[in-house]
């Protein structure tokens, strides 16, 4: 019976809100582990603030020879080791849209370059323009890149103007393609070999976990060999050991069975230790009761059971291996050229004299600092989500 | 009378760490039968979580056998059988155990869980027919049939266990060998589950086999009692024979130190000296007489046997036609 | 003997927890007292309170739980602290913990670090409370231990707590607990995690010590065997209320809330016979949003819907020092 006025939209709101409660609690009850996870993970905003951040590096790097203004291998002797050019939007008080100016090189007393702009001459950013040629995942050729300058005066003497965001290196290439570029290197290399590595570890600590005995200790003490070898050592007498004339695609593949090879002992030992654990709880003996098989017990409640776990751990290991690679690559051992990646742009870091002129050439350790970070922090998310049940 | 489902003969089971040798289980022999409810009763480290588990072979035992007569009516000896025989008698043993938190996959739905032994013993039945028969399953245990789809840990603990009995009962097992079953839940709760425990045994023929540290559970749900101490069977016997006068002096004691739900009683406890030793230093002869007060120089020396002192009744006790106990009336 | 003191009074004491989903109440407005030499059960099961407001005696809650009402503790003197008002962290609630206030828990082997051998920490409470000398602090907890029944105190004294089994162990938190002569022993479930046996020692041996001490014993347990045993009063909490207070046997012979007589049924009396047990219909709501009325509401069987359906009743007098909150009318 339904009382008018007032009283009856709070009673409907009432019953409104209780129905809302009950629809969230049964969403609760039906919540899968990964939902679970998901929701927990959700509350922590750094993790989330990671995710985005990462999620912008990887489209960076899926997307880099389109992105970029120029290529790789695009050099020019004007602008070597120029700095960041300015984007100006208003020429002489009036508004004519993002531009850039030429540089006018000039020499000192020390035979060092100074670079001023020329404010004559506007060379306009357009975007979509078309540049070097690039094959878009080794598939795809196209020579649209996202924004370029416009060559105001093709007929010129000097070199065509360019918008280096972060400034040139010593062959005069813009800074901010070859970071964008270099990021496929290196931002894929952590993950493939971190996948590698996983799928190492689930099968090897599985089999060690799931048949203890011999086995698990033969497996056990190769763990604690590979373990107690110092990584970025081995790291750099295995690369050394990369035969020199081969391609960048091998030389890439190299790398990465390399780094894999070794990370996997601390993944595996947290799947048996796992496997372990799992193999106690009373509701795998159920399944045992029930007649399920070895195999099935396996996928479908041991596996699940530790994903989570290794998930966080997974996370917590790349960071580990983005800066090996960028490590090895920035004492020469790792990626060769033509390939590029950071630790490779940061070879020019090596003099301090270079620092001191051209600091921007330091803006790759910023974007290695910000990809181990983000998944650090994410890792640190994960872990707090990984177990729902607790 | 009703027939022997299950004989347990001079069953041991040693746990070897190292130089340790841990018997939890010592030369254990008793039998039930169909339809009937035995309780098996001992404080920490008298072996019964070890003998449920040896029973449902989920540990190997290292000496004895556990005859099985199947629903085929042929005697099985669960101990030495062969993989694929052992997988057909399965669905006819199934076990309840204690932890309603860890004995369910959080990670699987209970429509789910349920469903497992049914999945994994009738491949081929239509779906519709194994949802069908879940459904009647979780009615049978008290469940809404609609909440199936819901995780685990959408439920308090006393539905968690009925969810466990539920997938238990659903090949219509006749043995089920209750671990703790009713332990780490409320008391109230504890009734219903009880209760319903009872209830399904009338229902479907079901023989328990009940695990319990808990006397006064025991005495309620059981026909028969062993009273477990050190990995040994001390003493066998009807439930209301066995708590009105026990034969053996460990049971005595056990049976004076129950506190009981009625403050007009006054508890009449019977010391017992020291602690329970370790199971990997047990004493040596009969594993009770460091403890027990009627200790004669015999004890020490020679190890006991379950023997029948009365009809239907077993007790290993060097001094059992020497000793007039008492026990709860 | 002289006449039983009230040491402990608690009034309207209320517990809420901020959630994200709302404000639990697992303690909603309970009120006892407690009397020197008397040993007070304070029974419930899992979810009705019973923990946390033993612990806001000792003002041991986390930091999150809010606490209003009164805790008014009677020192000897005749002296009145008010619990509450005291700061969880302050120097007025440490000089009553360990010393007026004593609490055993239900898990000996956590309550003591592996990494200190027992005397150690045992001797810890002495030179909080009583006295810095060395010697005679030890000899104080030598001489409780002896007290508890521990054997061989000198060389337990040295022992570390893995050396100790689960009986023995919760007998020296018990000397622990007593050592600095406390007015009152605050028990959390102490023989729940132990053997029957040796429950029945300790039993007996909390019994044996209030008689030497004259302590007032605060016994929190959901095990009604042990109730009916050594306490001499009983309270019986249900979703944050204490709902029915009596001596022992004036509740087990008569009781009178719904509750109460449903938790009775449900545990079997050994050489009861094997009739069906009475179980309680559904289960204990959550302390959240809960509606002004009976608690026990839903799931009462004897309930009247006029008489019921009110407010939330309050403890009435229904027999002789014998208090129920329920609406029905059972006064003889």
């Amino acid at each position: 019976m339904k009382k008018k006025g007032i009283t009856s939209s709070f009673e409907e709101r009432e019953s409104d809100q209780s129905e809302k409660k009950r629809r969230q609690q049964e969403k609760y009850y039906m919540a899968s582990q990964w939902q679970l996870m998901g929701r927990k993970l959700i509350k922590h905003k750094l993790a989330i603030i990671s995710f985005v951040i990462l999620g912008f590096l990887y489209f960076g790097a899926l997307f880099a020879p389109f992105l970029a203004p120029k290529g790789l291998e695009d050099f020019s002797g004007t602008y070597s080791n120029a700095p960041p050019t300015k984007i100006h939007m208003f020429h002489e008080g009036q508004f004519v849209g993002p531009f850039v100016y030429r540089y006018k090189v000039e020499r000192d007393v020390f035979e060092n370059k100074i670079f001023t702009e020329d404010d004559s001459e506007i060379c306009p950013i357009r975007f979509f323009v078309h540049g070097t040629e690039y094959k878009w995942l080794g598939i795809i050729k196209s020579d649209i890149h996202l924004f370029g300058v416009k060559n105001p005066n093709p007929d010129a003497s000097t070199d065509p103007p360019q918008v280096l965001l972060f400034g040139a290196d010593s062959l005069g290439r813009d800074l901010f393609s070859r970071i964008l570029i270099g990021s496929q290197v290196s931002l894929t290399v952590p993950l493939v070999g971190t996948l590698i590595s996983f799928l190492l570890a689930v099968i090897i600590g599985g089999i060690s976990g799931y048949y203890g005995g011999i086995i698990d200790t033969v497996i056990q003490r190769i763990i604690e060999v590979i373990s107690s070898f110092p990584t970025l050592p081995l790291w750099m007498a295995l690369s050394a050991a990369i035969p020199p004339g081969i391609s960048v695609v091998q030389v890439f593949v190299f790398i990465t069975i390399i780094m894999s090879l070794l990370s996997w002992p601390p993944l595996a030992r947290t799947v048996r230790s796992n496997f372990l654990s799992l193999k106690k709880s009373d509701f795998v003996l159920a399944a045992r009761l029930a007649g399920v098989s070895d195999w099935q017990i396996i996928c479908k409640h041991l596996i699940p059971g530790f994903m989570s776990y290794l998930i966080v751990s997974l996370t917590l290991g790349i960071p580990n291996m983005i800066l090996g690679e960028t490590s090895m690559s920035f004492l020469g051992l790792g990626m060769r050229a033509p390939a590029t990646s950071w630790g490779v742009l940061l070879q020019e870091c090596q003099s301090i004299g270079n620092i001191a002129n051209c600091p921007w050439k330091l803006i790759p350790l910023i974007f290695v600092g910000l990809a181990v970070l983000a998944f650090n922090f994410l890792g640190d998310g994960l872990r707090d989500a990984a177990d729902p049940y607790k | 009378m009703a027939e022997t489902i299950l004989k347990v003969e001079n069953l041991s089971k040693v746990f070897t760490s190292g130089k340790t040798k841990i018997r939890a289980v010592n030369n254990v022999t008793f039998h039930v039968c169909q339809g009937e409810t035995v309780g098996i009763v001992g404080e920490s480290g008298c072996g019964k979580t070890t003998l449920g588990r040896c029973i449902v072979r989920a540990h190997q035992s290292t000496e004895g056998k556990v005859l099985y007569r199947a629903a085929d009516g042929q005697e099985y000896d669960l101990q030495n059988i062969d993989k694929k025989q052992l997988l057909k008698i399965r669905r006819e043993i199934q076990m309840i155990f204690q932890d309603p938190y860890s004995s369910l996959d959080p990670r699987m739905t209970v429509y789910d869980i349920i469903l497992e032994p049914l999945k994994a013993n009738f491949k081929d039945m239509p779906k519709k027919e194994m949802e069908e028969r879940v459904k009647t399953m979780a009615l049978k245990v008290g469940l809404n049939p609609s909440y199936l789809k819901r995780y685990p840990h959408a439920f308090s603990g006393g539905q968690r266990q009925r969810i466990g009995i539920a997938r238990a009962l659903i090949l219509y097992p006749r043995l089920i060998v209750c671990d703790e079953a009713v332990s780490a839940l409320d008391v109230s709760v504890q009734a219903q589950v009880i209760n319903l425990l009872k209830d399904l045994q009338k229902e479907m023929n079901l023989t328990y086999l009940f695990i319990s540290h808990d006397l006064s559970v025991v005495e309620h749900i059981s026909d028969k009692v062993g009273v477990m101490y050190l990995g040994q069977m001390m003493e066998y016997a009807p439930t209301k024979q066995l708590f009105r006068k026990p034969f053996h002096p460990y049971s005595e004691a056990l049976l004076s130190a129950v506190p009981i739900a009625d403050p007009e009683i006054e508890m009449k406890r019977i010391p017992l000296n020291g602690e329970i030793p370790s199971p990997a230093n047990a004493p040596s002869g009969c594993f009770f007489h460091t403890r027990c007060k009627y200790v004669k120089p015999q004890c020490a020396k020679d190890s006991v046997e379950i023997l029948e002192k009365e009809e239907m009744r077993y007790v290993a006790c060097h001094l059992k036609d020497e000793l007039d106990l008492s026990g709860i009336v | 003997m002289a006449e039983n003191q009230v040491v402990l009074n608690v009034q309207d004491l209320k517990i809420g927890i901020k959630m994200e989903e709302g404000l639990l109440t697992p303690v909603r407005g309970v009120n006892f007292d407690l009397h020197t030499n008397e040993t007070l059960g304070l029974v419930g099961e899992s979810g009705c309170g019973k923990s946390l407001s033993c612990k806001a005696i000792l003002g041991i809650n986390s930091k999150n739980c809010i606490t209003t009402g009164a805790i008014e503790f009677i020192e000897k003197d005749g002296e009145k602290k008010d619990i509450v008002s005291m700061s969880c962290a302050g120097k007025e609630i440490r000089k009553i913990r360990g010393k007026s206030i004593s609490m055993i828990f239900q898990e000996p082997m956590s309550a003591f670090s592996p990494l200190f051998t027992v005397g150690r920490q045992m001797v810890e409470t002495v030179y909080m409370h009583v006295t810095k000398d060395k010697k005679t602090a030890k000899e104080m907890v030598l001489d409780t231990m002896k007290k508890v029944g521990i054997s061989n105190p000198e060389k337990r004294y040295r022992q570390y707590p893995h050396e100790f089994s689960g009986g023995m162990l919760q007998r020296a938190l018990i000397a622990m607990a007593l050592v600095c002569n406390p007015r009152i022993l605050i028990a959390d479930e102490p023989t729940t995690a132990l053997d029957v046996t040796i429950q029945a020692q300790i039993l007996e041996l909390l019994k044996e010590i209030q008689d030497n001490y004259g302590m007032a014993i605060l016994y929190i347990t959901h095990d009604l065997g042990t109730v009916a045993q050594i306490c001499d009063r009983v309270a019986v909490m249900y979703l944050g209320r204490i709902i029915e207070t009596a001596p022992t046997k004036e509740l087990f012979a008569n009781p009178v809330h719904p509750y109460t007589k449903g938790l009775l049924g449900s545990v079997h009396k050994i050489g009861g016979g094997s009739g069906r047990l009475f179980s309680i219909e559904g289960s204990v709501p959550l302390a959240m949003n809960l509606e002004d009325r009976c608690g026990f509401y839903d799931r009462c069987t004897d309930k009247d819907v006029l008489l019921c359906g009110g407010v939330e009743p309050g403890l009435k007098q229904v027999g002789e020092d014998h208090y129920a909150a329920c609406c029905l009318d059972f006064k003889k």
